[in-house]
């Protein structure tokens, strides 16, 4: 198994993200440098997951701060933040399954490979971190929404670019 | 002109409500799968069908293929929005009797297109 991702996953994940934030969120999110390695944890109160499986196996994660996801999720609904109530779990959630099918659409487009998605989890709480089994590799994509910052993760568990 | 949205995420009947509406089209019903659909269906007639695929109870390509066998309203049009987009889903999708395929995220041009392409000339 290679030490990092394939530049070419992590290159796809950073459009996806981009792209869907352009058009669903209606927001422009400025990536700045991918960081890779086990022990990353980004401070974060939502959390989005949405797994895929096929040659390549693995997860989408989302991580923002609760204030960051209801923006999000007033902008995906043309809402007030301040409006925003039970409706952010299932924001957040088409958010990432937006991001991971997007993502999978473009690895099928320049790989040819096919996956299959999950639907999308998401955990809303505090003081908590998500622990992956050690077999995985993992790049944390961080982004910035105006003054807002929010990460996309990609974890693989099986050979990337193999 | 009435639109029936069938999604199991209320974001993203928003967000296609929201759409519908910028392009000016105020007359939208919604369902959260396809069962509900169908319900939907026995109240009033619709002039188009936007589904999505993967949702609870009844699948969008169920709901396609039940909305295709009926004797009222298997002649309405039926845009699916989805992000399945391997080549396999969308003839899948096309052979259930979907008029159109939308992949999400998509931009509300591409909605009107959509619409416009499958609507009765």
């Amino acid at each position: 198994m290679p030490a990092t991702i394939d530049t070419q996953f992590v290159d796809e994940l950073l459009a996806a993200t981009r792209d869907v934030f352009k058009t669903m969120v209606f927001h422009d999110v400025e990536p700045s440098s991918p960081m890779s390695g086990d022990a990353l944890r980004p401070g974060a109160n939502v959390v989005g997951t949405v797994a895929f499986a096929g040659k390549t196996s693995g997860l989408v994660v989302f991580y923002s701060t609760l204030e960051v996801a209801q923006a999000i999720t007033a902008s995906m609904l043309g809402v007030e933040p301040t409006s925003v109530n039970g409706e952010l779990p299932d924001a957040i959630g088409e958010l990432t399954n937006m991001i991971a099918g997007s993502f999978r659409t473009r690895m099928a487009g320049v790989r040819g490979e096919t996956w299959a998605i999950s639907v999308p989890t998401v955990t809303v709480g505090s003081d908590f971190y998500t622990k992956y089994v050690s077999d995985v590799q993992r790049v944390l994509c961080p982004f910035r929404m105006g003054q807002a910052e929010l990460y996309v993760e990609l974890i693989v568990t099986r050979s990337a670019g193999q | 002109m009435r639109f029936l949205i069938v999604d199991d995420s209320s974001t993203m009947r928003r967000i296609i409500i929201n759409t519908l509406n910028k392009l000016g089209h105020q007359d939208v019903q919604e369902a959260g799968n396809g069962k509900e659909g169908l319900e939907r269906l026995t109240s009033g007639p619709v002039d188009m069908i936007i589904t999505d695929w993967n949702m609870p109870e009844m699948s969008g390509i169920d709901f396609i293929r039940a909305v295709r066998s009926s004797a009222t309203v298997k002649d309405v049009p039926v845009l699916m929005v989805t992000t399945n987009a391997a080549k396999d889903d969308i003839v899948e999708a096309l052979k259930a009797g979907v008029n159109s395929y939308v992949v999400k995220p998509f931009t509300p041009e591409t909605m009107r297109e959509k619409i416009e392409a499958v609507l009765p000339r």
